[in-house]
């Protein structure tokens, strides 16, 4: 099966900004994806949601750049909400024990509502 | 399935994606930064680097990192490292000696006996210890890196030597060229009417050789035999050369002499390209037989004799000689034409006019032939001339 080239889309949401990375990540092409959010924390923006309905499968090299983006923003303590994952996705951050740094929803209205309520 | 279950899949996972980032086509450094993302993905580390040993500096070179400061990686000193075992992980703890701020573990690379670098981690993100599993994991991750930095290392040694092999060989080309500018110069220095003679049988034969699609190589080649096809005329007396008088028998023996001659002083050279000293030999055979030093004939003139045989008797037609006045260039063409068959080879002439045609219809961005003719001449003529020679030329 051929894979699809990864790629990013972004929006932001009031005060949140919203990732959509797209592909599988698995290769320096992911780097865009830390470069995206790098972007909007250096506009100031402490709250991101990461929308993996589009990217099923991540390996290594994936985890390693989302390591990247979990490190950014716990240095400015922000936040990152990740929705729509796949079980693959969300068995892999649980078994790694990145899961305890990132909060999870199944949805990004969900993720946003959140982020939107101040709790965090 | 169980947690370890799953973490054992993973780090396998984690082995195949470094078989990957390291195989890949991707530049050396991009590998590298595979590998580390690979590595720091694998362990959850969040600071880590990969450095490489220069050995003639003894010094360590950091090939990527992240977290660490410049002078964190200067403060690695590989001496201590190499005492270290080979490959194997070692968790630095409270080590002042092998202390690296914000390090929790490295591994000492090596290929055989030969220290290649290290690799620096930190602790794990959740905070939790290396593990056995880990240790073995990163025993068996150093043993690859180790070997691709080694391989990149041998390449670029090889690719330093190929460049330096370059580099002495487009020295050589320079001596080689200027010393037959010097042996031109000495043959042009003994004959004035002949100034420049071989420099223009040098281009006008490699740009028949080229036209006839040979390998820059071999046109090189033909540029070096155009060169030095006199080179034996620096035996005859000047006082011969430059008679103004019809030669005796025993004088035209003595010119005679000088393609033998030529064939001698170039048999002393170990050139690097093939035939140049049977084409300075037979320049002045002929396709009848008729000609010297040994009358040979057709099948057993290469193509580069016959190229400059032409190339030699158009430059000498159309240069002014102690004998006689200078041929015009329809002149010159319509002799060469009378003696196709006989002495001058069909294929080559047709060639030659190519050549020149294009030449004059301004298709060629360096012409070889055309600068060196009359300027007086009428180049519309020459041109309808050499389309009518090339179309005869080409009839089936």
């Amino acid at each position: 099966m051929k894979s699809v080239p990864f790629s990013v889309a972004s929006r932001l949401v009031g005060d949140a900004a919203v990732i959509y990375p797209k592909g599988y990540l698995n290769n320096l092409s992911g780097e865009s994806l830390v470069k995206e959010c790098g972007i909007y924390i250096g506009r100031g923006i402490t709250k991101i949601v990461v929308n993996f309905s589009e990217t099923d499968l991540i390996n290594s090299i994936g985890i390693s750049l989302l390591l990247q983006i979990i490190e950014d923003l716990k240095n400015i303590k922000g936040t990152i909400c990740c929705t729509n994952m796949s079980k693959f996705l969300r068995d892999t951050f649980k078994m790694l024990g990145l899961i305890q740094y990132m909060v999870v929803f199944p949805v990004e209205s969900d993720a946003l509502k959140y982020l939107k309520s101040g709790k965090v | 399935m169980s947690i370890e279950l799953k973490k054992a899949l993973y780090n396998i996972s984690a082995l195949a994606d470094l078989g990957q980032a390291i195989t890949s086509e991707s530049v050396f450094q991009q590998k590298i930064q595979s590998v580390f993302y690979v590595i720091t993905g694998a362990f959850l580390a969040n600071k880590g680097a990969i450095l490489s040993y220069d050995k003639s500096a003894n010094r360590l070179n950091t090939l990527t990192q992240k977290g660490f400061s410049p002078a964190d990686m200067d403060r690695v000193d590989p001496e201590k490292l190499m005492s270290l075992g080979k490959n194997e992980p070692c968790l630095i703890g409270d080590d002042p000696v092998l202390s690296v701020a914000g390090a929790e573990i490295l591994a000492p690379l090596w290929v055989r006996d030969e220290f290649i670098g290290v690799l620096l981690l930190s602790g794990k993100l959740t905070g939790g210890p290396y593990t056995e599993e880990d240790l073995e994991l990163l025993n068996v991750i150093a043993h690859q890196i180790a070997v691709a930095l080694n391989n990149h290392s041998l390449f670029i040694d090889l690719s330093d030597k190929l460049e330096e092999n370059r580099r002495l060989y487009e020295e050589m080309r320079h001596i080689y060229h200027g010393t037959l500018q010097a042996f031109a110069a000495a043959i042009d220095a003994k004959d004035a009417y002949t100034q420049n003679h071989s420099y223009r049988v040098a281009k006008y034969s490699a740009a028949i050789a080229r036209e006839l699609g040979w390998n820059e190589h071999d046109i090189e080649g033909m540029y070096v035999a155009g060169y030095l096809h006199d080179v034996g005329k620096l035996a005859i007396s000047n006082e011969l050369l430059n008679k103004v008088t019809p030669f005796t028998p025993e004088e035209r023996a003595e010119i005679r002499k000088h393609s033998t001659t030529s064939h001698n002083i170039t048999s002393k050279i170990t050139f690097p390209w093939k035939n140049v000293q049977d084409m300075v030999w037979h320049h002045h055979e002929r396709l009848d037989g008729h000609g010297y030093p040994e009358a040979l004939a057709k099948e057993s003139l290469s193509d580069g004799v016959r190229i400059l045989s032409l190339a030699d008797s158009f430059d000498a037609m159309t240069s002014q000689r102690p004998y006689r006045k200078k041929m015009d260039v329809q002149s010159a063409l319509a002799e060469l034409k009378k003696c196709l068959e006989s002495q001058f080879d069909n294929k080559i002439m047709l060639v030659f006019c190519r050549v020149l045609e294009k030449e004059i219809r301004g298709e060629l961005p360096a012409p070889d032939i055309l600068p060196h003719l009359d300027r007086n001449s009428d180049l519309s003529v020459i041109s309808s001339m050499l389309e009518a020679i090339i179309q005869e030329l080409s009839a089936p």
